[in-house]
């Protein structure tokens, strides 16, 4: 802070108790009107946030007082404006952090999944993709190409995958993140969203892989899409995990005989079809096996 | 679109009028609603498209043609009497293979209103993926299809932040369109064209309430679910499908197909969310979700030719299905679990979760067999059923050795079990059954030593001994490391490491699965200059699987191997005039490329250059160029090349 802006602080918080003793503000607190003598930038941004309506609404019991709703008292920080005498969550650990953010979040229907999702487990406070005060971001990022690049600037990776030439349309800013993954956390695996109760988010654009089918491909239910496709991007046509359709099957369907007594099974590995694999017409299952996703005719997915 | 093109492109000129009331109603402030946003328009021309056209539609398919490129404004009341402020956002639209169209408006304590629609080409003919006739000089995927998708959803929240807000949804997903499939008797497959198209409506209503010391949502859903697929080819021309050789002296053929699926379905669901807080230390949370879709299908099929059933070692001149099917998948999941914070620095999260979904179907057909002698009904009755069980309990404690840096140690154990079977038995295998148990053991540390540099690490092992397929995780290693630095308030750079081991060493699979991708980005921009920013990453991935199985002609063992090793780079730099102030133009230039090796090697190039020029205080002209350039080293033919060039104007409030 400059030495004038201390002084003005100075000369304004003198008419500080005029103030204070209108607003009857708890003791300890300073009011927002205060804060917003040096923070003038922070307070207009925070007049942009939902955040906002702490300090109109008499029912959330911050009114007046907005900002200490989550940097805690503040007139010892107008006594001595050195940044220690302020309670900054960009500087508590970020489970502490969260824990201010929960005061009043703490009950809603987000916090049903958030304890289990990696980025509580890992340690991303919510101030990480969510803004309080900032002048140029709101506190939820909705449009499609800024909330790809707030997740792409950690899940570099990830983003990484969506420069493969068969992607889900996230670099053209037709899809997000968060159409497929709940960053809140969710009961399903790596945060995916659900469809309808518990079924994966993936059945909400792809409706005609969703069954329930007469005969089912196992492996959809079992572990999901992810088993035979990238979700992100591939350089294999589909977005399949192996470049030729016949070796995606063939992992799983080895021909190789497994005895059912076996102590440590697995499914799908039935015994050997006589299929040559030499001809074209056997190097793609899926020529034949076409409704691989599950059948609702014929038991051998043929039709 | 022309409509929505109109209405979007008049909205600057009403946006025009509510501002000059406001300008001339100066100095009381305006309580006429205030439109403010930007809205881009533009041609888009494809000069041509070198190489494989369908290659071009499969991966971009843009069209040439007037286009609203974008559009994002909000209209704020001021008065606030029917809303506070409603918000638009759209993505391209005009011919285009992905269109999008948003709608948020909120009276705050009234009502949330969203509304999101899209429209998505979903375009896919690459012969290299399944075309058995390309040696006989036939380019053809016979698992092609062109199709569009259109995906809409509504949600109203009355009274949202009150204690309790009830909710409404309605999602709809509907696709139509044509493609070629195969139509598969006994001893031929025959590509033939089909139609497509399904739709599925979801409504919703619920009530969540929100109290301080707990939580509670109650949902209930519905669907409605329909599809209808028909493969045909008229009578009168001669299909010789994927085989020309003649079989005891005769060849088969399809002269006529008629194939007609008629699905049709609905589901119910249930869905109730907890949170609560009973003590200081101590939060609960927990779901229950329940599901309970059925299917019903009819499907019909009657087709002519000269067919040959190897079983019963006859020929046929014609055949004519009916089935009914029937499909019902009871789905319940749910979770429980707690966070415990005993002590100041530790806090401990404990979640059992469980899923339990059984199918069971049963299909009825009578299948009759035409020849120039008889008529050979075959019937057939099948059930089936498929259940899979699995539960999974988590331990994790989370140590806060100070505000900078934090430990994790956790332990997972996941159980379960899956069994299908047909009634009756026939063919290759009419039942199965599986069990899961892995044990997981996680740690992590977070270390933040100031506001500007972080670095997570996370370590996650397993060991197994019982999984569901050859190529699940089974006695695995992950790794992941995040480093984020910021040492100048204009420059940041990040970090972003993975890896994954998985070994199956079990007789019979031999598995051997090895993956790691590093990433490095920097972004750069000197806030004092103005002139200028950069930003780039560069991604590097290497995949290595082997996989044992048996050939199935001669039951000779193989090896499934997979190679990957790509190198994918994105950068972008953003140069600003430094004379020209207010009207200074802007280029952008940079792009993203992908290069590949290994088992599908490929490139894939996209370049791209914009130019900004300020028209007025409210327009800008731009012109975008934009290369895409794609190869395939084994498949050569689906290489295709094509520049886009884009030229509009963006009105802004």
């Amino acid at each position: 802070m400059t030495r004038s802006r201390e002084v003005l602080l100075v000369l304004l918080l003198a008419a500080a108790p005029g103030w204070a003793a209108a607003q009857t503000l708890p003791a300890g607190y300073a009011g927002s009107d205060t804060c917003k003598v040096c923070h003038e930038d922070i307070y207009n941004g925070l007049a942009k946030n939902p955040h906002h309506q702490l300090e109109a609404d008499a029912k959330k019991g911050w009114q007046g007082r907005s900002c200490e709703a989550c940097h805690g008292p503040g007139q010892a920080h107008t006594e001595g404006p050195s940044a220690d005498n302020i309670r900054n969550p960009a500087n508590l650990a970020p489970a502490a952090a969260d824990q201010i953010c929960l005061t009043c979040h703490l009950n809603q229907p987000t916090q049903v999944g958030r304890p289990e999702s990696s980025h509580a487990r890992n340690q991303i406070a919510c101030t990480a993709c969510h803004k309080m005060h900032s002048t140029d971001q709101p506190l939820v990022v909705r449009k499609a190409e800024a909330t790809n690049k707030l997740c792409a600037s950690c899940h570099l990776n990830e983003w990484a995958q969506f420069q493969r030439p068969f992607h889900h349309k996230l670099p053209e800013s037709a899809m997000t993140c968060v159409d497929c993954h709940n960053p809140h956390g969710s009961i399903r695996p790596a945060m995916l969203q659900s469809f309808a109760a518990n079924d994966p988010g993936c059945f909400k654009c792809h409706g005609d892989k969703r069954g329930p089918f007469t005969f089912e491909h196992a492996p959809l239910r079992f572990e999901g899409c992810q088993a035979c496709h990238e979700p992100h991007g591939s350089a294999n046509p589909r977005m399949l995990t192996r470049a030729e359709v016949r070796f995606v099957c063939l992992e799983c369907h080895a021909n190789l005989p497994v005895s059912s007594t076996m102590p440590a099974k697995v499914a799908g590995v039935v015994p050997p079809s006589f299929h040559n694999l030499n001809l074209p017409v056997f190097q793609n299952c899926t020529v034949c096996h076409q409704k691989i996703h599950g059948s609702h005719v014929d038991r051998n997915l043929l039709k | 679109v022309k409509t929505l093109l109109f209405i979007i492109g008049s909205l600057p000129l009403l946006a025009q009028q509510a501002a000059t009331t406001s300008d001339a109603a100066s100095p009381v402030p305006s309580t006429e609603p205030v439109l403010t946003g930007s809205v881009d328009l533009g041609y888009l021309w494809v000069t041509g498209v070198g190489g494989s056209y369908d290659t071009y539609r499969s991966i971009i398919d843009v069209h040439s043609g007037p286009k609203l490129l974008g559009a994002d404004f909000t209209l704020a009341d001021p008065k606030h009497r029917w809303f506070d402020s409603i918000q638009v956002r759209a993505t391209t639209w005009g011919a285009e293979p992905a269109e999008s169209l948003h709608v948020e408006a909120k009276k705050s304590g009234v009502y949330d209103f969203n509304a999101d629609y899209r429209d998505f080409a979903y375009y896919n003919f690459l012969p290299s993926y399944a075309d058995p006739l390309l040696g006989q000089g036939i380019v053809l995927d016979e698992q092609s299809f062109d199709t569009r998708r259109k995906i809409a959803a509504l949600s109203l929240d009355i009274r949202p932040g009150h204690w309790w807000t009830p909710y409404f949804g309605w999602d709809h997903d509907s696709s139509s369109g044509t493609g070629a499939s195969v139509f598969v008797s006994d001893s031929n497959e025959y590509p033939v064209p089909n139609t497509l198209r399904d739709s599925t409506d979801l409504y919703r209503a619920g009530v969540r309430f929100e109290k301080p010391h707990y939580h509670l949502t109650l949902e209930e859903r519905g669907t409605v679910f329909k599809s209808d697929q028909n493969l045909y080819q008229g009578p009168g021309s001669v299909n010789s499908g994927n085989f020309s050789a003649p079989i005891f002296g005769q060849t088969l053929d399809l002269t006529s197909l008629l194939a007609a699926y008629g699905i049709g379905g609905s589901s119910a669901y249930s869905k109730a969310l907890l949170s609560a807080s009973p003590t200081s230390w101590l939060d609960i949370y927990g779901q229950f979700l329940y599901s309970q879709p059925h299917t019903n299908v009819n499907y019909q099929q009657a087709n002519t030719g000269n067919f040959y059933l190897q079983s019963q070692i006859l020929f046929y001149s014609g055949e004519q299905e009916i089935l009914t099917a029937a499909a019902e998948q009871p789905h319940t999941t749910a979770s429980l679990g707690a966070e415990i914070r005993p002590f100041k620095h530790v806090r401990i999260v404990e979640n059992w979760s469980t899923d339990r979904l059984h199918d069971a179907g049963s299909a009825a057909s009578t299948d009759t067999l035409l020849s120039p002698f008889a008529a050979l009904p075959l019937s057939s009755l099948i059930a089936t059923t498929l259940a899979t069980n699995y539960s999974q309990e988590a331990l994790d404690i989370f140590f806060d050795a100070s505000s900078k840096l934090t430990f994790r140690g956790g332990y997972r154990f996941v159980w379960g079990d899956a069994r299908y079977a047909f009634l009756p038995p026939a063919g290759l295998a009419s039942s199965d059954q599986q069990q899961l148990r892995q044990n997981i053991g996680i740690g992590s540390v977070t270390y933040r030593p100031a506001q500007k540099i972080s670095l997570t690490g996370e370590v996650e092992g397993a060991s197994s001994s019982g999984v569901y397929f050859r190529t699940s995780l089974y006695d695995y290693q992950k790794v992941r490391a995040q480093v984020h630095y910021q040492p100048l308030p204009t420059l940041s750079v990040s970090g972003d490491f993975t890896l994954l081991n998985n070994q199956n060493p079990l007789s019979g699979t031999g598995y051997e699965y090895s993956s790691h991708q590093e990433s490095l980005s920097l972004y750069w921009s000197p806030r004092a200059s103005k002139i200028f920013d950069i930003q780039g990453s560069y991604s590097r991935s290497d995949l290595k699987s082997n996989i044992g199985y048996l050939e199935p002609e001669d039951l000779s063992q193989q090896v499934s191997m997979y190679r990957d090793e790509g190198h994918s780079a994105t950068a972008l730099i953003d140069v600003a005039w430094p004379h020209g102030k207010r009207f200074a133009p802007k280029l952008a230039a940079g792009g993203s490329m992908f290069i590949s090796s290994g088992s599908r090697p490929t490139s894939y190039y996209q370049p791209v250059a914009k130019l900004w020029v300020p028209l007025g205080a409210h327009v800008n002209w731009f012109t975008e160029w934009r290369y895409y350039g794609y190869g395939e080293a084994f498949y050569l033919y689906e290489g295709f090349r094509t520049q886009l060039v884009t030229t509009g104007v963006r009105l802004t409030r």
